[in-house]
């Protein structure tokens, strides 16, 4: 039985699945997240909360959502390389809200930076052309001074890595930095999707792969998301949703909603549950089990979407 | 071979040489999207006479793009055909090529009989393209140059730059050399290669039969250069201290020397002033001489007007295929698939404007322009077609009309170019993930940037499936590249409702024609439209109950 902690995002499950170990691990993982064990990283104080919800313009929220969770030093020790996900697969535009706010992604390679990260780079892999995509958070981060944010468009970026515990997709092609990163941020935008309902950080993992197309052709998608989502572990999680999208996306054009929010957690699951239940998508009020990907990540225990019985803090 | 025992000369011929090639290929390599280089990329191919009268010829191009071969058969007049021997980049690779290929000793059996065959050649291009048929892109000098370094020699330094590459950047990686960890130059892939390479490899291989062979013998270009050209005024001159020794004569590399070394046939002299510089008295010059020269028959007339005739009875019988309209029904160019670049004109034009020079399949940032081969028909076998499975057209790239250098695809401002529809997406409903196999898949909505395609709920349906609007599609391709269904697309582009303007605003004719290509980006795109909501029974697209 798994007892220590795992220490990187890609070592998760490393004993094949069966109905007891699965009772046992959850049991395991929610004492671990309870006693504050889990994720690794830096000890965290008592009383940090899972979820902080911060309002405000998109770089004071997301300092101050980041700070409630007990700054960025809880997740980035001296040294590390850190790798920000965000969304920036279409072409950059902050009121279409189809890609993470620039302000968002500065800020939080300014918080990386004041932690003391040995290296930080912002990655995806774009759908449209690379240099098109990544303009606005480029721009955003040339304060800094250095090369950091790239849209990797070339297989030779990508590494094969099997996917332990994987139901339907088994292995996958990974991006280098990502498998050689000792801390992984997800950045997402809150946007709205059509075939898998919501874009959060679970599905943002699918832009750090080379091959997704295989996972609307081959396996089903909610399940290889899910899969997915066990061997690309954020330790961080920052959800854009200073503007959310929410028809029509994760393209556009869509109704565009102003709720100056970022919502940040440890814990991907729960992040993107408590995105689903506060953003108005289509005009109602959805719950996280509506959500397939959310509810199979829950059911395989890879985080929590009950996140009335988590610690939330409001700012 | 003696070396000279005058006081050095400079070299301006091969210094010129020299420099016309690193300016013809650098400006190749720089014609990078977006960003165009100082000077067009495309001039070296609008000084190649036959590629420039062949697409006027054929492919009613402007008469104001013949501007520059008007300079050159000018210039010609007075210089003789210096472009050979100074300007053209094709015969820079053959005298490069030469010097290792020459036999030793001269050329084995003489070919002179063989040099009224370029006149014949260009009788027969000049005549094809007169009605219609235009074959510049299998003997114009440049055009066929620019396909070897385009798309041979460019595709091979990429292919070895990123081979270099792939092996450095773990030590890179180490160095933190950002630069070269990140570097992604592409690897361009395009199709007959063993043409583009073979047509150059043929032509300097030529050269084990005598020294510019290709030049000498066969060059249309240069053979409407000869005759521009062969009363210069400035010429050559040699001086009675002229001791015969024959030197001039053996290294001439068009052998334009005669048994008289002070006698110069002009049409075949390129000017290299290799004579000057090996001529051991300094008896040789090349001067202003307005005294004219003697006549020059170059081929008979007889022989000629064969040729012409050939060429004309190639474009007639060329003209009795059905795909060329004036046929009763013509048959679509290529049968359903053919999709040419946005801003292409008519097709008859358009095949006899295009040279086949593979520029703008070079420029093409996506690789998704490659030769059409034999699917609109020989002539147009280096001609090109958008594959969108290889590549989809972006919309906001325009590149391809810019390098054109005879108008066959119109350079269109980005803001036309998003209004060019150059076909229509098509959903395959068989093989479609959401239609056929009730997966929920909806990428070629994702990455629809007209918002041409919307998703639908259907009765009997568990999944949303992907409907086109043919009013706001463009046919950019974008939806074919990446759909995921393998190993062919399930929503495909054909050329259906493509515009084809000869001249005037594609804006304009596209609302005309009841379109509404949008783009979703960009100050021309409209405010995105308030959704509608999803119907108070059912859960919004994605979402369970």
């Amino acid at each position: 039985m798994e007892t220590r902690p795992p220490r990187n995002p890609s070592e998760i499950w490393t004993l094949p699945l069966n109905r007891r170990r699965f009772m046992h691990r959850g049991l395991v993982g929610l004492a671990a997240l309870a006693a504050g064990t889990w994720p690794p990283g830096p000890a965290r104080a008592e009383g940090t909360p899972d979820l902080a919800i911060a309002r405000g313009r998109p770089a004071e929220a997301t300092r101050a959502a980041v700070a409630a969770l007990g700054g960025m030093k809880a997740f980035v020790r001296p040294g590390q390389k850190v790798v920000i996900k965000p969304n920036m697969s279409f072409a950059p535009d902050v009121e279409r809200a189809t890609n993470t706010d620039p302000e968002v992604v500065r800020e939080l390679v300014a918080l990386c930076r004041e932690a003391g990260a040995g290296r930080v780079r912002v990655l995806d892999h774009p759908l449209r052309q690379p240099e098109l995509c990544i303009e606005g958070v480029r721009q955003a981060c040339t304060a800094f001074d250095e090369d950091l944010v790239h849209g990797l468009a070339a297989p030779d970026f990508f590494k094969p890595r099997v996917i332990p515990g994987g139901l339907q997709m088994r292995q996958t092609d990974v991006m280098q930095d990502v498998l050689e990163a000792d801390v992984l941020i997800s950045a997402p935008k809150a946007k709205s999707h059509g075939a898998t309902g919501v874009s959060l950080s679970l599905k943002g993992m699918m832009g750090l792969i080379w091959d997704r197309g295989i996972m609307h052709y081959k396996y089903d998608l909610n399940e290889s998301i899910v899969d997915l989502a066990g061997l690309l572990r954020p330790h961080l999680v920052v959800v854009d949703a200073t503007r959310a999208l929410t028809t029509n996306g994760p393209g556009g054009p869509g109704t565009v909603v102003r709720l100056d929010t970022i919502i940040a957690a440890a814990d991907p699951v729960a992040a993107d549950a408590q995105t689903v239940a506060l953003v108005p998508w289509y005009g109602r009020r959805m719950a996280p089990r509506q959500v397939a990907h959310i509810r199979r990540a829950h059911e395989r225990g890879l985080g929590r979407m009950d996140i009335e019985n988590l610690r939330v803090r409001h700012l | 071979m003696g070396r000279s025992t005058v006081p050095k000369r400079m070299k301006p011929a091969i210094w010129c040489q020299i420099l016309s090639f690193g300016l013809f290929f650098g400006l190749m390599l720089l014609s990078v999207h977006p960003v165009p280089p100082p000077v067009p990329p495309e001039a070296f191919l609008r000084l190649d006479p036959v590629a420039m009268l062949a697409a006027w010829l054929a492919g009613a191009m402007a008469w104001s793009a013949l501007g520059p071969v008007f300079l050159l058969l000018v210039l010609t007049a007075v210089l003789g055909r210096f472009f050979c021997g100074w300007i053209c980049p094709l015969g820079a690779t053959i005298d490069a090529a030469d010097r290792r290929v020459a036999r030793d000793g001269g050329p084995a059996a003489s070919w002179e009989a063989w040099r009224p065959v370029k006149y014949q050649i260009l009788a027969i291009v000049a005549a094809a393209a007169l009605f219609g048929l235009s074959l510049a892109f299998l003997v114009a000098p440049v055009a066929v140059a620019m396909r070897f370094y385009a798309l041979v020699i460019h595709s091979l330094l990429k292919a070895g730059a990123a081979r270099v590459l792939s092996l450095i950047r773990p030590l890179a990686l180490d160095a933190d050399w950002t630069w070269v960890v990140y570097a992604d130059p592409g690897v361009p892939h395009f199709g007959l290669p063993w043409f583009s390479a073979g047509a150059v490899v043929l032509i300097l291989a030529a050269g084990r039969l005598a020294p510019r062979f290709w030049c000498r013998y066969l060059c249309p270009a240069g053979a409407l250069l000869a005759l521009a050209g062969s009363r210069p005024l400035w010429r050559r001159q040699v001086s009675p201290a002229c001791i015969d020794c024959g030197i001039c004569q053996q290294a001439c590399p068009t052998a334009a020397i005669g048994r008289d070394p002070r006698r110069t046939r002009f049409a075949e002299c390129i000017a290299c002033q290799r004579c000057v510089r090996l001529c051991p008295t300094a008896a040789v010059r090349f001067v202003p001489n307005p005294a004219a020269p003697p006549r020059t028959p170059q081929a008979s007339r007889r022989q000629v007007l064969a040729s012409a005739a050939a060429g004309a009875a190639l474009a007639w019988v060329d003209a009795l295929d059905p795909r060329w309209p004036g046929a009763r029904r013509p048959l679509p160019a290529g049968g359903a698939g053919l999709i040419r670049p946005p801003g292409a004109v008519p097709e008859s034009d358009f095949l006899g404007r295009c040279v086949g020079c593979g520029l703008c399949l070079k420029v093409c940032p996506t690789n998704t322009l490659q030769p059409a081969g034999l699917a609109g028909g020989w002539a147009g076998l280096m001609s090109p077609r958008i594959v969108p499975r290889l590549g989809p057209c972006e919309p906001a790239c325009n590149a391809c009309g810019q390098v054109c250098p005879t108008g066959a695809i119109r350079p269109l401002a980005p803001e036309e170019k998003t209004w060019a529809k150059i076909g229509t997406a098509f959903v395959l409903r068989h093989k479609c993930l959401a239609f056929e196999f009730d997966q929920s898949c909806l990428v070629c909505d994702e990455v629809c940037p007209y918002d041409a395609i919307r998703l639908e709920r259907m009765e009997n349906r568990q999944v949303a499936v992907p409907l086109v609007d043919e009013r706001r599609c463009s046919g950019c391709g974008l939806c074919h590249f990446h759909c995921p269904v393998r190993p062919a697309s399930a929503i495909v582009v054909e050329p259906v409702g493509a515009l084809r303007l000869a001249q005037g605003s594609y804006r304009r004719a596209a609302r005309d024609a009841g379109l509404r290509l949008h783009l979703q980006r960009g100050p021309h795109a409209p405010p995105p439209a308030s959704a509608p909501q999803a119907p108070e029974d059912r859960p919004p697209p994605g979402f369970d109950p």
